[in-house]
């Protein structure tokens, strides 16, 4: 009977433990598909807060913990993320973050794991103010487990924190599975740290491109800058709406290349095409000024440049992009400044080969070197006083007055010339040099020989205009007995010659014997320069 | 000495500068030439190259804000050679006229007797 008795406490025994094998493989089991989908969780990796949760679930539901709690960081430094698991997770929740208490530090400085039986038996319990110990009204913990997540390269990213009420809960194969949990917990921070670090390196580098692009568009639109681009092999064109602009077309337009080589003038077309060929074929850049005809006729001129490109180092070039300006008022300007040059030049040479006139004939009426001297320096400050007055006016003209005033002025005659001024004469430039000569001519012999030689002498002039002719009189009295010259000097010649001939009119010299006169008859349109077609 | 060849020669003068022209007929009258003119503008100087005995002419480019070349034209046309006088130089000078002389102004005597030498001898 005693061995039967055996034989049933045997096999009762073997129940027992059958059925604690059956357990701890049921447990076992329970842990293993736990643990698989915290792995899964962490593997699919799409939500941090999913992740973090399932990990501290799986904790809690491993270790039969009452409260478990995930505090972790990715941006350096601070705990300051959370996920709460377990009955008691509501009670938590207004608690503030853990402190660098000597119980926390070993678990958030990474120091091991803490596993105790009873916390607050725990000689690093409850030396911390402002509560020393758990404060008021959060979940009694006497079981306590505790693991930091630590990353591969050693950086502590977090702690996993378990907690149950009753005493001695926590064994050492639930600090082995909290070991595991904690390091699917490190691969799950981690790899949202590298997701969030690629992600702001690519905002960042959207946020860079976008305001690379923002601001080259602003300062092409503020440079009135147009951009283009072409496609080598397709011949496919596109055009800003500014490029668009510059070949008078609107925004909607369709511009393609063919409408671009026809839109440029016949005269350049070829050069630009041989430039783009040549740009594209060496590399070279593409610079060039052209004229442009836009659809309502009118002719504009347009700067282009631009490079092209190859995709493949030392390929052929696939793409040709630029940028294209309207610099019609730049050729305007560069054109009224090459007239301008040229009307320098021409007005230079043309005082030059006056001098050399003044020169000339001086000389052949000087009897001594001394007088040619006297003669031929009065004369070119004469011609230097007109020049003056044209100047002020900007070479348009100067007035008939200012003329006269200005020549008398000279010879030192004014307070002795009786100005009797008619209606305000204004003379186009070549006719103020030339009435300017003459009045010069006149004036001088009024002073060497004439009316002004002495101190009662008198010289008046008088001028009109009538029927589009200037009647200017002249006219010397009380002077010295005048005698007509043996033969005409250069003053007698230009004015009767020269300046009648110049001006289209008349100029008359009478030698009377009270007094030189001088009538010039001379067509106001000559004088104001509208003789021409 | 003067070149026979220009003594009584016919010559045209188109100038508008007063000055200029005098000078001009001065350094003709030395070679002995009859000068025709001045024309002192574009109207004036066509009338006498359409009409006028001469045997050569000195145009000025450019006569009271017009080019001469339309009077060069016709001169041509007569079988009258001319020469060209300018402030702009030869790069005044267009067109079809671009192998007449060009005497830049200021030039000398000497300038203006090779060019109408060279213009009766051509």
């Amino acid at each position: 009977m005693s061995s039967s008795s055996d034989t049933i406490k045997a096999g009762a025994q073997a129940t027992v433990r059958e059925r604690a094998l059956v357990a701890a493989l049921a447990d076992e089991t329970r842990r293993s598909e736990v643990l698989i989908r915290v792995g899964e969780a962490v593997g699919a990796g799409r939500d941090i807060d999913v992740i973090v949760q399932t990990v501290v679930d799986g904790g809690v539901e491993l270790t039969r913990a009452e409260v478990g709690a995930f505090f972790y960081d990715y941006d350096g430094g601070r705990f300051g993320f959370y996920a709460l698991s377990g009955a008691q997770r509501s009670a938590l929740e207004h608690f503030p973050m853990p402190r660098n208490t000597a119980v926390f530090a070993q678990t958030f400085a990474g120091v091991a794991i803490v596993r105790s039986d009873d916390i607050l038996a725990d000689p690093r319990y409850g030396g911390n103010p402002p509560f020393n110990g758990i404060p008021g009204g959060h979940p009694p913990v006497r079981s306590y487990l505790a693991a930091p997540v630590v990353s591969r390269s050693g950086e502590v990213l977090g702690g996993l924190l378990f907690g149950h009420s009753e005493p001695g809960r926590f064994s050492a194969a639930d600090e082995r599975v909290v070991a595991g949990v904690a390091g699917l917990g490190a691969a799950a921070v981690d790899a949202m740290r590298r997701r969030n670090e690629a992600l702001a390196a690519s905002e960042a580098q959207r946020g860079v491109e976008a305001s690379l692009a923002e601001r080259l568009s602003f300062a092409l639109d503020a440079g009135r800058m147009g951009s283009w681009a072409l496609d080598v092999d397709s011949r496919a064109y596109e055009a800003s709406d500014l490029c668009k602009a510059n070949y008078g077309r609107q925004p909607d337009e369709d511009f393609g290349f063919a409408d671009l080589v026809a839109s440029i003038h016949e005269a350049d077309r070829d050069r630009m095409t041989r430039a783009m060929e040549a740009a594209i074929r060496d590399g070279s850049d593409y610079d060039i000024e052209y004229r442009v005809i836009w659809p309502d006729g009118q002719v504009r001129w347009v700067h282009a440049r631009g490079r092209a490109d190859a995709i493949v180092p030392g390929g052929a070039a696939k793409r040709m992009a630029g940028i294209s300006l309207d610099i019609t008022e730049r050729r305007r300007a560069e054109a009224r400044q090459q007239l301008m040059l040229n009307e320098l030049n021409h007005r230079v040479k043309n005082t030059l080969a006056t001098v050399q006139s003044i020169a000339f004939q001086t000389l052949r009426t000087a009897r001594t070197p001394w007088e040619f001297r006297e003669a031929f320096e009065a004369r070119l400050l004469a011609l230097s006083e007109t020049h003056n007055l044209l100047t002020q006016e900007n070479w348009e003209g100067a007035a008939l007055r200012a003329i006269i005033d200005s020549e008398l002025e000279a010879l030192g005659g004014v307070g002795r010339a009786v100005v009797v001024p008619g209606a305000e004469v204004h003379l186009s430039p070549k006719a103020a040099v030339a009435v300017g000569m003459g009045i010069h001519e006149l004036a001088t012999n009024a002073v060497k020989y004439g009316a002004l030689s002495v101190s009662r002498g008198v010289v008046t002039v008088h001028w009109q205009v009538r029927d589009g002719l200037l009647e200017l009189d002249w006219t010397e009295s009380d002077g010295p007995r005048v005698e007509t010259p043996q033969r005409r000097g250069f003053g007698s010649r230009l004015l009767e010659k020269g300046l009648a001939a110049e001006l289209g009119g008349s100029v008359e010299l009478m030698y009377r014997k009270q007094g030189l006169t001088c009538a010039m008859r001379l067509p106001m349109a000559a004088l104001e320069g509208r003789n021409r077609a | 000495m003067t070149d026979e060849r220009l003594v009584g020669l016919r010559v045209l003068v188109v100038e508008d500068e007063m000055l200029v022209s005098m000078l001009v007929e001065d350094m003709l009258a030395d070679f002995g030439c009859a000068v025709v003119g001045p024309a002192p503008d574009f109207d004036a100087a066509m009338a006498l190259a359409n009409s006028a005995e001469i045997d050569a002419a000195l145009l000025d480019v450019n006569v009271a804000g017009r080019v001469i070349f339309p009077v060069a034209d016709a001169l041509k046309a007569r079988g009258v050679p001319f020469a060209f006088a300018s402030g702009y130089g030869a790069a005044g000078v267009e067109g079809d006229h671009r192998d007449a002389p060009v005497l830049q102004k200021p030039f000398r005597q000497i300038d203006l007797e090779r060019a109408l030498t060279g213009l009766v001898s051509g």
